[in-house]
């Protein structure tokens, strides 16, 4: 018969601290793990049109603009509390419908409560056509 | 015996539970009737062609709106009127009865965000900010319950049609079990309201340039207002949570009895104020 009375034995103290940090230590990558967000693949999307009073193209998530020497685009999600932004084509700015902010058509805060500027994407001109390739990360 | 005394004795002798009883049983019935042709992966899609296309899909829609709204406007009512006899609930009826009506807005609230038009997309962004802004859970919470921007209307069409209704039936069941409502005694009523969403459409915004100001669900207008000036936290979270707790302790035999119902005229005082300013300073 096998002798079992060391499975019964107690655990010592020292012992049930040491399991416990390594239950712990075990745990933190985990949680790390569970947590992370894998970032979004950058998507390419390609705008074609004319620019609305040779200004800016409106597109679901961001809006493109251009002046006679460059042409760029910018997020449509204000930095405040995520609503979809307009351009203001008169006031030249673009503003927030939830809460009013106003950001410059490069993306600064003119005016709260939004205190982040709005993300800016790479635009890039396809030779020989009106089309746009921008970028969102 | 005054007038005044004579419209609240008129107030008092409406059956609102029961009106609000079968509310919920309309806005259960059209919401699975509307359903059956919405679909979470293309939110405003599906909610214009149930309006313009389904038959009969813009009655059901509005049906299922107005139901719903009529369901806790009739369940507030309802709570002012029986509110002598609410006091002698044991303590765990009463705080689960009271938080039925928060977990009824909330179902308000996701219904709204679920039409994925330019105010209910605005509405479910908002709603993620404040949830992720909580210290520490934030992030997780707004994972499991909104997560727009990352997932789309999935999450809050979940919640929408399972969660918070399962919340709901474990917070009020041992209410609704003991009081029912007969739909053969309010033929007039389910008539009026089957009426009044055939006239009414449901309301329905398209994204569109040109449009600066946009307004969301009516009892959110005060928060929207407030999130104007403080932080998401304190507006979204803090502020809602206040009133709830203080309707938790809004016991006639607390003695903080007094202080507390001030407290809560008050809080619905700005909060109308503020409603109002969100309707009319900056449209």
């Amino acid at each position: 018969m096998r002798n079992n009375s060391n499975t019964n034995k107690p655990v010592s103290s020292g012992r049930r601290v040491l399991l416990a940090a390594a239950g712990l230590l075990f745990l933190w990558p985990v949680i790390r793990f569970i947590g992370f967000k894998v970032p979004r693949k950058p998507r390419i999307v390609e705008v074609t049109g004319t620019f609305q009073n040779d200004q800016f193209i409106a597109k679901d998530d961001f809006l493109v603009f251009t002046d006679q020497s460059d042409t760029w685009a910018v997020s449509r999600t204000c930095t405040h509390l995520g609503c979809k932004l307009n351009f203001k084509e008169k006031e030249g700015y673009i503003e927030c419908p939830c809460h009013q902010s106003k950001f410059s058509t490069h993306g600064e805060v003119l005016h709260g409560p939004a205190k982040k500027r709005l993300p800016r994407y790479p635009v890039e001109k396809t030779e020989g056509s009106d089309t746009y390739l921008i970028t969102i990360p | 015996m005054t007038e005044r005394n004579g419209i609240i004795g008129w107030i008092v002798l409406i059956k609102w539970g029961e009106w609000s009883l079968i509310s919920l049983y309309i806005s259960l019935i059209s919401g699975i009737v509307v359903g059956i042709h919405y679909s979470p992966a293309e939110p405003f899609y599906s909610t214009s062609a149930i309006d313009i296309l389904v038959p009969y899909g813009a009655f059901f829609r509005s049906l299922h709106f107005y139901s719903s709204q009529f369901f806790f406007f009739f369940a507030v009512i309802h709570y002012l009127v029986v509110f002598d006899a609410s006091q002698s609930l044991f303590g765990r009826q009463f705080v689960y009865l009271i938080l039925t009506l928060p977990c009824i807005l909330v179902l308000l609230f996701t219904g709204y965000v679920l039409r994925g038009d330019a105010t209910g997309y605005s509405a479910g962004m908002i709603a993620e900010h404040i949830v992720a802004a909580i210290p520490l859970l934030g992030a997780h919470l707004n994972n499991l319950l909104f997560a727009v921007s990352e997932h789309g209307m999935y999450r809050v069409y979940l919640h929408h049609v399972i969660s918070f209704d399962l919340l709901f039936l474990y917070l009020a069941w041992d209410h609704i079990r003991r009081y029912r409502a007969q739909t053969s005694r309010h033929l007039l009523f389910i008539g009026a309201i089957l009426l009044f969403s055939l006239f009414m459409a449901a309301p329905m915004d398209p994204d569109k340039l040109g449009v600066f100001y946009i307004t969301g669900p009516w009892f959110f207008l005060g928060l929207q207002e407030l999130l104007r000036y403080f932080p998401p936290f304190l507006a979204g979270i803090i502020v809602p949570a206040a009133l709830v707790c203080a309707l938790l302790f809004l016991r006639k035999g607390h003695r903080w009895y007094k202080p507390i119902l001030i407290f809560i005229c008050g809080w619905l005082g700005i909060y109308t104020l503020l409603t109002l300013v969100a309707l009319y300073a900056h449209g």
